[in-house]
């Protein structure tokens, strides 16, 4: 049985188990279309569903255990796993390759299915069934990519992980990045269910916590890569526009545009058509990121650099079927989708809220069609893509409107407002947005435009602060989610203005021991501090600001063991204002001291530049006995005890030389409390005397001195970003928890 | 009648801003182009090849390297003023991203993407895709 020796039965055995009940719970759920009284029907799909969770569970549970186990027989194991690698981080190597992360996707999918089939309530046979297709195709690219395949010959070890990738935010970001991948197939599972049945009505309300819940674990996921490329990746940024990045990016603003949609649906009844296809188009956009990064296609224009595994026709395949059946029901359901007719006014909380929402939508479109690029390109000449200016120019008129609109919007009411009065409740944000624009000029923004954007963000910010505070004082801080978040993207807005336009950096070259101004800080490269158990090699560089305060920064440069890698981690100093962001470029150790040699016999003594080295003699068990491992032919240790005198000061040390009968020889150079270095180079035991050589005890002769190349950057009020995130998840989960009670309460009601 | 004012003013602005992405879109494209295309064409485009093993040097904060196109088998001498990719030792290809500075010879990056061996994704050979 060759097939068997080729594939890991247990694994497989749960891949295709899932297969199987799904399959069962798609046909139970089919056959409970129409037929929602049918109790017996239910539960069996029910459990049949169950029984997919399961095995999808078991399966991953395999892996992991495969992993930790460091079974190289596996392929998978072999591929992204290593002896070394600590078992934490098999966790990161479970979602390194293709195979893994589809499985943790396909982890986060059906786990999700388990809460969503009871809150579909009478839409569950529909819901189900979309939902179930959207995972089968995750399970047939498993299926026929198994992460299960065993190597012909087992080797000894696997290639080790990738060194980006074993960081503790690896660890932890893309299985969420995954949930919120999984979760934008359940808005779109209820648009289709609805187009289905065509029972229009109560979807919006199903759907709309959901909606919010799978754009707060997508918000998190991009907070968290974004953190990691900047803390610890040494990009220089958090943001790149890469098309990976962006790959979630898409995905997280049509979220955004459907939870607005969604809550205009439920309160006034309308852009029912337009939050059907937004639903649709969420989830289209995730798959299209997929098959743009995972592909292949873009192997050549991305940091992240996917290889083709082999799964383009299935992505494409996948695509095509969700995408036409998506577009057949919307083409031949929406003419008969019922609307109302009346429009709102246009200064209304209504008017603005489309106007900003679909600025958005543009936002998103331009994402996408700039991280299209290279495949936009070949129609006309050679494939090329658009670097990161094009979203930054094209991004900015953007932010301008949806800032405006943001800062009107809480003071506007559905019925329309006359200007006057949106005006005169505008006064204070107006007041505090003029003070905080002067400021901005004052500390040196000039250019207009980023003056009226500084303006517009703060108004955003403050009118929306102002409407979160009443909220709070009127009915409780539930209902104030919505202004909150917007109190956070005002912030955003001013933290990336700031830190992308105004950040001010250069590269200098420290020479050790003498102090450089750079940036108006004092910069001094002190040493090099070599590793230390679990601390890698590291730069101390003093550093002493403009106002006198002065810290130790440590960016580190060292070599990954394995792969000899040179691995960077910049040091990140964060202030109340701004970020002071130190990365490693370059580091030349100089030139090596010269050796000094001494010949020492007992009780002798010799001076280095000031320093006496006297040897006091052997010590023939500083490694067991020596004379015993001679007889034994093992390796046998000799010690030279010294004396070391230096300022008054003494330092007994041993330095030790090991040799076997073979003629292998070890001597290690010892470092010194007071700095240098000595090594036993050979030891004459028939006149019992010693070779000594001794480095770096002088003063440092005219040689080179190491140097180190960094690139020192201020980041002014980068902390922004974080902070306005944080706020505006924040007020996304104050708005999920109101509407999960919403959604329970008519539920319960049987609406 | 107001209404349709404010659509028309609508649809001017957001033709005015296709254009304006249109436009932006043109002129940020970075092409990808053969060697011998990158000396003639004084634009910002990017270019792939194999890093020549110990061609590069640091000086004056900059990066030097020297890259080798597998096609043609042209060398092709790139400066990098940025900071240094952390596998950029290990890499078997180099995609530079800036502009060929014709007196100095020289191809001036902005970006470079880090090819690494394929060893991570478990596929023995990635063939480096060349273009034009």
């Amino acid at each position: 049985m060759d097939f068997l020796a080729r594939i890991y039965l247990p694994g497989v055995l749960a891949l295709g188990g899932a297969l199987l009940f799904a399959l069962v719970a798609l046909a139970a759920y089919v056959q409970l279309l129409g037929r929602e009284d049918d109790d017996a029907t239910r539960a069996f799909a029910r459990r049949a569903y169950g029984f997919f969770v399961l095995s999808v569970v078991l399966g991953a549970g395999v892996l992991f255990v495969l992993l930790l186990r460091r079974d190289f027989r596996i392929e998978y194991v072999s591929q992204y796993s290593g002896a070394e690698l600590p078992w934490f981080y098999q966790f990161s190597a479970f979602w390194a390759g293709q195979k893994g992360s589809f499985l943790i996707w396909l982890v986060a999918g059906s786990l999700l299915g388990l809460p969503l089939r009871r809150a579909a309530g009478r839409e569950e046979a529909p819901v189900m069934g979309v939902y179930l297709l959207t995972q089968l195709g995750l399970l047939f690219i498993l299926v026929r990519e198994s992460p299960f395949v065993m190597l012909s010959q087992t080797p000894v070890d696997g290639s080790g992980l990738n060194p980006l990738l074993q960081d503790p935010w690896m660890v932890i970001h893309p299985p969420i990045m995954f949930a919120g991948y999984a979760a934008s197939a359940i808005p779109f599972s209820f648009a289709v269910a609805a187009m289905f049945r065509r029972r229009y009505d109560r979807w919006a309300h199903l759907a709309f916590p959901w909606a919010l819940g799978g754009f707060l674990v997508l918000g998190t996921a991009i907070l968290m890569g974004g953190y990691w490329a900047y803390k610890t990746l040494g990009w220089g940024g958090y943001w790149g526009w890469d098309p990976v990045e962006n790959a979630s990016l898409v995905p997280w603003l049509l979220g955004t545009v459907l939870i607005h949609g969604l809550h205009m649906e439920r309160r006034k009844g309308r852009y029912r058509r337009a939050n059907l296809v937004i639903a649709c188009l969420l989830y289209f956009s995730v798959l299209y990121g997929t098959f743009l990064t995972r592909s292949g296609v873009l192997a050549d224009f991305s940091v992240h650099s996917f290889v083709d595994l082999g799964i383009s026709g299935w992505l494409i395949g996948l695509m095509a079927f969700f995408m036409l059946g998506g577009a057949y029901l919307l083409v031949t359901r929406l003419p008969s989708v019922p609307t109302t007719k009346s429009e709102d006014p246009l200064l209304s909380r209504g008017g603005f809220m489309v106007l900003s929402t679909i600025t958005v939508g543009i936002c998103a479109l331009v994402v996408a069609l700039g991280t299209s690029a290279p495949l936009i390109s070949r129609l006309w000449g050679p494939p090329s893509q658009v670097g990161p200016s094009f979203y930054n120019r094209v991004n900015l008129p953007i932010a301008l409107l949806v800032a405006l609109l943001l800062a009107l919007v809480p003071y506007l009411s559905w019925q329309g407002n006359a200007p006057r009065e949106v005006a005169r409740r505008l006064t204070w944000a107006g007041v505090f947005a003029l003070v905080a624009t002067a400021a901005a000029g004052f500390l040196g923004v000039h250019q207009p435009l980023h003056l009226l954007f500084v303006l517009l963000a703060v108004l955003a910010l403050g009118s929306n602060l102002q409407k979160t505070v009443d909220k709070v004082r009127q009915g409780g801080l539930r209902a104030a989610g919505g202004y909150l978040a917007h109190v956070g993207v005002g912030v955003i807005l001013v933290g990336f203005l700031a830190s992308s336009a105004y950040d001010q950096s250069a590269k200098v070259t420290l020479e050790q021991g003498v102090p450089k101004r750079v940036e108006g800080m004092t910069l001094t490269f002190n040493r090099f501090v070599p590793r230390n158990g679990d601390q890698k090699e590291r730069m101390e560089v003093s550093v002493v600001r403009s106002n006198g305060s002065r810290y130790l920064a440590y960016p580190q440069l060292f070599l990954n063991d394995r792969t000899q890698q040179v691995m960077a981690h910049p040091h990140v100093k964060s202030l109340l204002l701004q970020d002071l962001y130190i990365s490693p470029i370059e580091y030349d150790p100089g030139e090596p001291a010269a050796a000094r040699r001494l010949h020492l016999r007992k009780g002798e003594e010799a001076t280095v530049a000031g320093t006496r080295f006297r040897f006091l003699g052997f010590d023939l068990n500083a490694e067991g006995n020596a004379l015993q491992a001679m007889q034994q032919g093992g390796v046998v240790a000799v010690g030279a005890k010294l004396d070391v005198v230096r300022e008054g000061r003494t330092e007994r040390v041993l330095p030790l030389y090991r040799f076997t009968p073979a003629g292998e020889v070890d001597a290690r150079p010892l470092p010194l409390t007071g700095g240098g270095e000595v090594l036993l180079a050979g030891i004459d035991a028939s006149s019992g005397a010693v070779q000594l050589e001794v480095r770096g005890v002088e003063p440092r002769a005219a040689g080179p001195r190491p140097k180190l190349a960094v690139d020192v950057t201020r980041k002014p009020l980068i902390g922004l970003v974080w902070y306005g995130l944080y706020v505006v998840l924040a007020g996304g989960i104050l708005a999920t928890a109101q509407r999960l009670r919403d959604a329970f309460v008519l539920e319960r009601a049987g609406v | 009648m107001k209404r349709r004012q404010l659509y028309l003013l609508g649809t001017v602005l957001l033709l005015a801003f296709a254009g304006f992405a249109f436009t932006s879109f043109r002129q940020t494209l970075t092409p990808y182009v053969s060697f011998d295309e990158a000396q003639r064409m004084g634009r910002t485009l990017q270019v792939a090849g194999a890093l020549v093993k110990g061609s590069s040097s640091y000086a004056d904060g900059a990066l030097s390297f020297t890259i080798r196109e597998p096609k043609t088998g042209q060398t092709m001498r790139v400066r990098y003023r940025g900071i240094k990719p952390g596998n950029f030792e290990d890499a078997i290809s180099i995609v530079a991203i800036g502009r060929y500075a014709q007196p100095a010879q020289v191809l001036d990056a902005d970006k470079l993407l880090v090819k690494c061996p394929s060893k991570y994704q478990g596929i023995e050979q990635t063939e480096v895709k060349t273009y034009g």
